[in-house]
């Protein structure tokens, strides 16, 4: 049984998803695809900086969208957040990062 | 010092006043500049020298002199008049470079006095004045205008140092002698001057220096506020919290949502598919039926004309409709043991309008839909081809189906157990089968016209009960004589003779005189057994072995489909051909018949004799019992003529006699008889469907004795059956038919 067990967990991690996954998102669906390509260029740029990924799409989006954006990047925080309306986006990528774009 | 050269002097010093002020306004305008200048980045031009700093700041001295060096000293000029040189007085050093005429003219001139007398001011006088008068302006301008004093003490500062600026406002409290002298003198001149300017302070003349400054303060709008609010953009909150395990889940989540949306995608490709594939392969299993209906035409489109036709169906047959729901006929109370019948929708269809109605079949499963044979039974005149239409009563305008042959079509039958298989007989002999659910272009099945088939009209075909390994099969009974069981197979129909009609007759001589060898040979070797033609068959309810046959010849045969060479009874039934023969639907023993020979007979079986005859005056074509009462059989004539017995209610009469088409035009052929609902339809020869509604009279439920109430109605049938045939069942010794003369006279 345990053995069984072990052995579908090892199968289990096996797959290891690091596409682009929206979790919550508001926006219009170009305006979507646009800054999740955006952000996944960022994540793959500074994939060791969070911050300095954080600033790119922060900066990025300032330009294309008008400030003020805000993003976050990270591995683990928790958030509540006002923002105004169809101007979120809240994705993981990557399998460990989780980036929140909202404009406020 | 003389008054005079005072005088003088003070004019002096009000010029060099006056100098000096022109001269500190530049040098105002110049220190504007400076600032300006070094606001401002200087251009430089582009040749310029490059200097160093010490270069720069190294003074260069640079002396003017006054004389020219470039002036001839002596110039000459010959004179005619003396006739020679004389010498020109040296031009000097003065070079006029701009000159100008002033507008001043001095006192003393003529134009002077002209003026001053046109201002009437008397020039001699004036002359003691203008001295003082010079003073009172220079004095006007200190004194009265704080301007020019400021500008005064401006030049003075930039001009001079500190002493002569002590020295100008000593100028008013006498700190030197001289000066002071000079006051004193301005005072006594300037009481004078006062004088003459209190004379006519309107007699000043104009001064283009005399710069005043005028300036107008207009009113400022007041300050207003105004303010708009425009309503803030639409604001959410949204929280979550990231958390490793929180990604990692939602990834599984997403990934089977993918794989699950991957298999359904899948499996709606396969099944799109599905019907594509098993589209040009016509099967005949049950299962095919639902696959070729998808290919079957274009499917909704069909199906929104379909209910569109039904629309107009219904308004167009408002009346009929309500006729055949609710009309009962209410004459039926006072009319005694009689009934009559409500004709309903007629059932025509363009094409086969020439053809008679050879047979008339109700689907088992959808009991308002109904098979109709268009073939012909008057062989002088053969039409080219058939039809077999399927009607629902809900359209009587347009058949459902229509399966058009290419030769009449002469009987039909629909399997009980699949509703959309269809078999027909043909007057050439061949056998369909039509799976009218996938198509009615083509039939599914169709006997090879060279080696199987009868080779004589089909009268009859039956479907029966599937075969062990599920296959299905029908009957046929031709002209030729024989009966054939079709099996449908893979591709094909596979045909075995059961039985072979023969004349009860001795063998005939062979065309040429001799006697043809007979498989079978008799005592003396050769000759030929003349063959009978089936006119009808009929299988046994419930021994799905035994069927009936009837002949041209008017004879009925029991025959077992385990025996091929020899019936098991033969009924001498009829002088002309039987056109049907149909067993009681509640008992299985009693069947009936029907003949050219313009009887009807009911016959038990077993029984040599019919236990009923009637007579009806014409060719029957058709007999069929009720299915709602074991008593109640209907038949039609060639003259039209719908007859129904109730053999409860009149042993010897009809119930209902009722001409349904016109005796001269129409014959009426064909008969069938709902299975679940109060009507008939009668088939004629001009391919006309005629639904009549039975009168309730017609269809009289029985109703239970007092002490047997718990009885259903299909106990109670079978009992006025039972009841109705023990009055008939004549002892064996007793042999006088009931024939219909007599039986009705009597």
């Amino acid at each position: 049984m345990t053995e069984e067990g072990k052995e579908k967990e090892a199968e289990a991690k096996k797959i290891v998803h690091t596409y682009p996954l929206i979790r919550h998102s508001d926006m219009a669906e170009e305006v979507k695809q646009e800054v999740m390509e955006l952000v996944v260029t960022a994540c793959e740029k500074h994939s060791a900086n969070n911050e300095a990924a954080a600033r790119m799409i922060k900066d990025q989006m300032d330009k294309k969208f008008g400030p003020p954006f805000h993003v976050v990047v990270g591995e683990g925080f928790g958030f509540e957040i006002s923002y105004e309306c169809k101007n979120l986006l809240y994705m993981f990528f990557g399998g460990n990062l989780a980036i929140c774009v909202w404009k406020c | 010092m003389p008054p005079t050269t005072a005088a003088k002097k003070a004019l002096v010093q009000g010029k060099t006043a006056k100098r000096a002020k022109t001269s500190a306004q530049r040098i105002d305008q110049e220190d504007d500049l400076e600032e300006w200048k070094r606001s401002k980045q200087l251009a430089k031009p582009k040749d310029q020298l490059e200097l160093t700093d010490a270069e720069l700041k190294e003074s260069i001295a640079r002396v003017l002199t006054t004389t020219n060096p470039q002036q001839p000293d002596s110039l000459v000029e010959y004179n005619h008049k003396v006739g020679e040189f004389v010498v020109l007085p040296t031009t000097g050093n003065l070079v006029v470079v701009f000159e100008r005429i002033g507008t001043y003219i001095h006192k003393d001139s003529e134009e002077a006095r002209e003026q001053l007398i046109a201002q009437g001011i008397d020039p001699s006088a004036f002359d003691q004045t203008t001295e003082a008068e010079d003073e009172i302006s220079t004095q006007m301008e200190t004194i009265g205008e704080v301007e020019t004093t400021d500008e005064e003490k401006h030049e003075e500062e930039g001009e001079d140092d500190h002493d002569k600026e002590e020295e100008e406002e000593g100028h008013g409290d006498a700190a030197e002698g001289g000066d002071a002298e000079d006051e004193r003198e301005d005072e006594a001149k300037g009481e004078e001057g006062e004088e003459s300017v209190s004379k006519g302070p309107q007699k000043k003349l104009t001064n283009q220096f005399n710069f005043s400054e005028r300036a107008a303060l207009t009113y400022n709008n007041p300050v207003r506020c105004q303010e708009t609010q425009t309503t803030p953009p639409p604001m959410a909150t949204f929280s979550a919290n990231v958390l490793q395990w929180v990604i990692y889940d939602a990834y599984i989540e997403d990934y089977a949502a993918q794989e699950l949306e991957k298999l359904r995608e899948r499996e709606r490709k396969e099944k799109e598919k599905v019907p594509v594939s098993k589209h040009p392969a016509p099967e005949v299993k049950k299962p095919s039926g639902r696959a070729q209906l998808s290919e079957a035409v274009q499917g909704r489109v069909l199906e929104c004309w379909k209910v569109l036709e039904r629309m107009l169906n219904q308004n167009t047959y408002d009346e009929i409709a309500k006729d055949y729901r609710y009309w009962e006929d209410p004459s039926d109370e006072f009319r005694d043991e009689e009934g009559t019948l409500l004709p309903l929708w007629k059932f025509v269809y363009e094409k086969t309008k020439k053809n008679t109605v050879t047979d008339l079949c109700w689907n088992p499963w959808y009991y308002d839909l109904f098979a109709v044979c268009f073939g012909f039974l008057d062989f002088m005149k053969p039409s080219t081809e058939g039809a077999v239409c399927l009607f629902t009563i809900k359209n009587p305008s347009y058949p459902e189906h229509i399966c058009m042959t290419d030769s009449g079509v002469m009987c039909v039958d629909i399997h009980p157990k699949y509703p959309y298989m269809v078999v027909v007989g043909q007057f050439d002999g061949n056998v369909l089968v039509f799976n009218v659910q996938a198509t009615c272009k083509k039939p599914a099945f169709k006997s090879n016209a060279v080696v199987n088939k009868h080779t004589g009209i089909i009268s009859e075909v039956k479907w029966a009960p599937d075969l062990p390994d599920g296959e299905m099969n029908f009957y046929s009974a031709g002209a030729d004589g024989y009966i054939n069981n079709w099996v449908l197979m893979q591709n094909e129909l596979s045909v075995t003779t059961i039985t072979t009609i023969y004349l009860d007759k001795d063998p005939v001589p062979g065309p040429d005189g001799t006697f043809v060898k007979d498989p079978v040979p008799g005592p003396d070797g050769t000759f030929v057994k003349v063959k009978g033609s089936a006119s009808c068959i009929t299988f046994h309810p419930k021994q799905k072995l035994i069927y009936l046959v009837g002949t041209e010849m008017g004879m009925i045969y029991k025959c077992s489909t385990n025996y091929s060479s020899m019936y098991l009874m033969t009924y001498k039934a009829h002088h002309k051909p039987i056109y049907r023969i149909d067993f009681n639907k509640y008992n299985d023993d009693i069947f009936i018949s029907c003949s050219g020979d313009w009887r009807i007979k009911v016959w038990e079986d077993m029984r040599p004799e019919p236990l009923f005859v009637f007579d009806v005056g014409h060719c029957v074509g058709d007999v069929k019992w009720a299915p709602y009462s074991s008593t109640v059989f209907a038949a039609v004539t060639a003259e039209g003529k719908v007859y129904v017995f109730d053999l409860n209610v009149n042993k010897y009469k009809p119930i209902c006699v009722q001409a349904v088409v016109s005796k001269r035009r129409n014959k009426l052929t064909r008969i069938a008889f709902n299975h679940k609902l109060p009507i008939i339809i009668v088939g004629d020869d001009k391919g006309c469907v005629t639904t009549l509604k039975l009168s309730p009279n017609l269809r009289i439920p029985c109703k239970a004795p007092k002490k047997q109430q718990y009885l259903d109605q299909w106990t109670l049938q079978c009992m006025k059956l039972e009841k109705l045939l023990s009055l008939v069942r004549e002892p064996s010794t007793l042999t006088v038919p009931t024939d219909t003369a007599s039986s009705q006279a009597s």
